[in-house]
């Protein structure tokens, strides 16, 4: 009896640990901001002697021009990193899942950008994009080309740029694990149907890759809206907002600002973002898995 | 065995004698052994200061241990940090707008009843030698308009590592094309826009003007001697009218003939490039002179003149910098006090000035010492007489309108936003603001 | 695969390939140049790659553990070495922490039914997408003024005698606060990453000790966590990789003596003065660990990766 009990008491056992630790630094945390976020409060204020507002600073939020063009800036970042690095990330799998000597050491070298810190790659770029010192304009002039403005005009770009070539090893190596998972028999039926490689790309490769293709997509986009270190460094969000993401301006909001209340509204606002971003991969990939039991059911069915 | 063991006892309580009646005559006999901690921004002046400390901790017996912080972090880390009940500062160096806030807060000592103290005041401090406008500027609260010299203020810290704003030119460019060292602000802009012509591939004139505080910094340099201001005696603000533009407009042309990449310099990146020797000019504080001297960080050592900031419609240079000041809520304010003194007073002021840094004394400027290690000094103690305490208010919602400013001309500079509509908008939002903390109560 | 001939490409396949080598570890090559160089050289650019190398920038970083005083040095000003131990502990430790922990409750959720196994299932899913910037405010709040225990009590008390200090004693400004939250921001990551290892191990193994006597713990210690090692290595790296790198959080609950690597280089990008050569010394000190993991368990990294997005 006594050790049946134990028996069921086993899994609260062993989820204890990371239940207590979850609930008390991230879903009370999580809660705290959004009572946080309904106060007029600054760093200097405990939070019992903040002011009640309501929903001023998230009205306030919803009209501020900044907010907009940082939130504007935020989704153009998402946006463009997530296409680019898709295209070339899906773009070299292709390319390169051929048996040749060294992939290993090919993928390992690929894999170290994205190991190194963020802090760390902001300020690589931050040097080579330097309008005088850095390699770019260097190179550039070297050539006889007009040099760039790098950080200046084409802020919003440069660290673009950067993170395309942070991420998109990720979206490789995941797309290279996709290609090498596929049945080589659909393969080898097509070549001998006498399909040429584009073909075999297009008709059979991508379709079967697909669903890990927009799960990988997904989890690129929810990490791009948690860029933030490797932009602080390279422009501190300047030119003006140009390059100034959501987690940088809710950082300078708080600490800089000493908004603490609007930087809370701000961040329920990316968070709200985010679930709806979650929602939709959980969601696909349900609907995916159930496609599949369908499908498998129906070949059965068929055999 | 037992007349060896009283000699030495005797010996003992000989010594112990003696350090007694050293006490008597050594004000920080009290504080020996104290660890002081402190806060300093991350800046030449107190990287200079950083070299004497040892000198202070061998003088006193006090150990001095510093947490050094770029000032916006130090900023971050000291509204933290005043707002507990006890704080872990014993002394902290202030960027000069937080005087304001910490004032207003009541979180920094009034320095009346250290210096009122007469175990703790040195009676050869002389005061009188300190730097009016730098005291006034950085230390001294509640006088006119709150921030600013008047009967019903006192002070609160003491300025260390203030600066004024200069203007430094390379004297081999200007003799080779038989140049003029500007006087005005006309021939400054002519001359900003002539040097790239004359000097291919080389900018007129270096300035920060990054987004946020760099670019507000830039434009308060020329606001100020064109004539214009934040405010009218009745805070409304005024940043928008015709002298207002015209600072703006000054800020564009030196970007647009400045080095390549101007619009995106910071301070550090400025300074940088006139190192490197791509600019004429620098207008900015005057902290760099020890840089632009030093072989391992400048190629224009010895090419460098100094002159004053140039005149607009009147001389009004850059009063900035920092301060230091004891948090109410520290642990050894009265060792903090007499660090404070010690950093200010005649010897250590020519102390730190001799390392690199900026002195706060009218003595320092003139000595012979430092002027012949830093032949600009001279010219630094010239320009301190126009430097103008009404530079920028300094109010508890000034972080936020700067704040702004620096945003909405990194716009002008980089998106070419026109400057009327930009500065209309700074002045817009700016009333809010003022309206918000309570500036039109009285109207 | 091992036992199929390489095939043969074309030149310019490899011509492709050099250029996509180049491109990625170029800049981190440029940046290794460039922290043996002084800061004259890097701003006139002089040589390139030719040049006088110099230990120079890494004896400024390293000051305060050196047992000389290098002599370009009028003062220490750097705490590099300082920092490096405050990461290495906070990292090192929270790695641990999150692995065991992480480990036991994707265990409960694979292998047992019970009440609130849904909901605990969602939420850590849920909660994975959290960035660091939306929990600044939060934990920048709880962890000043509210986690904290009265300096006058009985703990708080005992903990300030021993360790010194003043006010109440926070979270704030400790090595376990800032392990705390990356703890908690790791976890939903490990458990989800290593449910799909455990789901591979055979349940007939586990029935076969259980018959034994072996009770839950012991066949999970010993039975599970052998069979899951590359998994572990995986999530271990990449725990190590965010508790490495984090900047926000730690910047935000550190104080003077509890600064982790990548505060120190932000903070040292000081608007006053560039120093590139330092700067790059302290990046490439930041990188080597990370840079020694990627080369020496690549594989693991790679299983780690895809099982993570493909079993999502």
């Amino acid at each position: 009896m006594k050790g049946q009990i134990l028996n069921r008491m086993t899994p609260y056992f062993f989820m204890a640990p990371a239940g207590i630790i979850m609930a008390i630094a991230l879903i009370y945390p999580l809660g705290y901001m959004m009572y946080g976020s309904l106060l007029d409060w600054n760093p200097s204020q405990s939070i019992g002697e903040a002011e009640f507002v309501g929903l001023k600073n998230y009205v306030t939020l919803f009209y501020d021009p900044a907010f907009r063009e940082s939130l504007g800036v935020t989704l153009t970042f998402a946006f463009f990193v997530v296409i680019a690095e898709m295209i070339i990330g899906v773009g070299l799998a292709l390319l390169l899942d051929r048996n040749i000597r060294g992939m290993s050491v090919l993928r390992t070298l690929f894999i170290l950008p994205m190991m190194i810190a963020p802090v760390v790659v902001g300020l690589m770029w931050r040097y080579m994009y330097h309008p005088s010192i850095g390699i770019f304009n260097r190179g550039l002039d070297a050539v006889g080309l007009e040099k760039v403005d790098w950080l200046g005009q084409n802020a919003l770009l440069s660290v673009i740029l950067a993170d395309i070539w942070q991420w998109t090893p990720f979206i490789f190596i995941l797309s290279l694990a996709a290609l090498q998972s596929l049945p080589q028999s659909a393969l080898e039926a097509s070549r001998i149907d006498g399909a040429t490689g584009w073909q075999q790309i297009i008709y059979i490769k991508l379709p079967m890759m697909l669903p890990i293709l927009i799960v990988t997509a997904l989890l690129r986009l929810i990490d791009a809206f948690k860029v933030l270190e490797v932009i602080l460094v390279m422009t501190e969000g300047g030119p003006g907002l140009s390059t100034e993401i959501l987690a940088l301006r809710i950082s300078r909001t708080a600490t800089e600002f000493r908004e603490l209340g609007v930087a809370a509204a701000m961040s329920n606002y990316l968070l709200i973002l985010l679930m709806i971003l979650t929602v939709s991969m959980f969601a696909f990939t349900r609907w995916q898995e159930r496609r599949a039991t369908r499908l498998a059911a129906a070949i059965q069915e068929d055999a | 065995m037992l007349t060896y063991l009283s000699r030495t006892t005797l010996a003992a309580s000989t010594a112990l004698a003696v350090i007694a009646g050293a006490a008597a005559a050594n004000p920080y006999a009290e504080y020996e052994g104290t660890t002081l901690v402190v806060n300093f921004p991350a800046h030449p002046h107190y990287d200079a200061v950083m070299q004497i400390l040892p000198e202070f901790t061998k003088e006193t017996g006090i150990e001095v241990e510093v947490d050094q912080l770029p000032y916006l972090k130090m900023r971050e880390r000291q509204t933290l940090e005043l707002a507990q009940e006890e704080g872990e500062y014993d002394l902290i160096g202030y960027v000069v707008f937080s005087k304001a806030d910490y004032v207003y807060a009541d979180q920094l000592e009034n320095l009346a009843k250290y210096f009122m103290n007469p175990k703790l005041a040195n009676p050869a401090y002389d005061p009188a030698d300190l730097i009016d406008g730098y005291v006034y500027n950085i230390g001294f609260a509640g006088g006119d308009r709150g921030y600013l010299a008047g009967k019903t203020g006192s002070l609160f810290g003491l300025p260390y590592g203030s600066e004024t704003s200069v203007l430094g030119y390379r004297k081999d460019i200007f003799e080779k094309h038989g140049l003029e060292v500007p006087e005005t602000y006309d021939e400054m802009l002519a001359l900003a826009c002539k040097i790239p012509e004359l000097e291919p591939g080389m900018g007129g004139l270096s300035s920060r003007a990054a987004s946020g505080h760099h670019a507000a910094h830039a434009f308060l340099l020329h606001l100020n001697p064109l004539g214009g201001a934040i405010f009218d005696e009745e805070w409304t603000p005024v940043m928008n009218n015709a002298e207002g533009v015209q600072a703006a407009e000054a800020l564009k042309t030196i970007v647009d003939c400045g080095p390549e990449g101007a619009s995106t310099f910071g301070f550090g990146e400025a300074l940088g490039a006139f190192l490197n020797g791509d600019t004429a000019m620098f207008l900015d504080t005057s902290i760099v002179a020890g840089q632009i001297d030093n072989p391992d960080k400048s190629k224009v050592v010895g090419k460098v003149g100094w002159a004053m900031h140039p005149m607009g419609t009147k001389r009004a240079s850059q009063t900035g910098g920092f301060g230091i000041g004891i948090p109410a809520n520290a642990e050894h304010k009265d060792a903090a006090f007499l660090l404070m003194q010690w950093l200010t007073s005649k010897e250590g002021d020519k102390m730190v000035a001799l390392a690199g840094g900026n002195p706060s004394r009218f003595s320092t400027h003139a000595d012979a010492d430092v002027n012949a290690k830093f032949p600009h000094m001279a010219t630094f103690g010239e320009a301190l007489k126009h430097a103008d305490p009404d530079w920028r208010p300094i109010i508890p919602v000034w972080g936020k309108i700067n704040a702004d400013l620096g945003t909405t001309l990194s716009k002008v500079l980089t998106e070419d936003l026109d400057i009327q509509e930009a500065l209309d908008g700074v002045a817009q939002r700016a009333t809010v603001i003022m309206d918000e903390a309570g500036y039109n109560t009285w109207k | 695969m091992s036992d199929k001939a390489y095939e043969k490409q074309n030149p310019a396949f490899y011509a492709l390939l050099v250029a996509l080598i180049f491109m990625s570890v170029g800049p981190i090559v440029l940046m290794f140049a460039n922290s043996f160089k002084l800061d004259v050289d890097i701003t006139s650019g002089t040589g390139g790659l030719l040049f006088m190398p110099t230990i120079q920038n890494y004896e400024t970083a390293l000051c305060d553990v050196l047992w000389y005083e290098p002599e370009h040095l009028d003062f220490c000003g750097l705490k590099f070495g300082g920092a490096f131990i405050n990461s290495l502990v906070i990292a090192l430790v929270s790695t641990v922490l999150t692995l065991v922990i992480g480990c036991m409750a994707a265990y409960a959720l694979v292998r047992f039914r019970f009440m609130g196994r849904d909901a605990a299932s969602l939420t850590t899913l849920m909660v994975r997408m959290v960035p660091p910037a939306v929990l600044l405010v939060p934990v920048f709040g709880l962890w000043n003024n509210e986690f904290c225990l009265d300096k006058d009590g009985l703990v708080g008390g005992m903990i300030r005698d021993s360790f010194g200090g003043r006010g109440d004693v926070c979270l704030a400004g400790t090595h376990s606060g800032i392990i705390l939250i990356y703890v908690a921001m790791n976890l939903p990551f490990v458990i989800w990453i290593l449910q799909s290892f455990i789901m591979q191990v055979p349940r007939s193994l586990e029935e076969a000790a259980r018959v034994d006597g072996a009770g839950p713990f012991q066949v999970f210690f010993k039975i599970v966590l052998p069979l899951i090692k590359p998994g572990l290595a995986a999530a271990a790296i990449f725990t190590f990789r965010i508790a490495w790198n984090e900047y926000l959080l730690a910047s935000a609950l550190s104080d003077r003596d509890t600064k982790t690597v990548p505060i120190l280089i932000v903070n040292n990008m000081s608007e006053f003065n560039v120093e590139w050569g330092v700067i790059m010394a302290t990046g490439m000190l930041l990188a080597v660990p990370p840079i020694i993991f990627t080369l020496f368990a690549s594989r693991q990294i790679i299983t780690g990766m895809t099982a993570g997005a493909v079993k999502g």
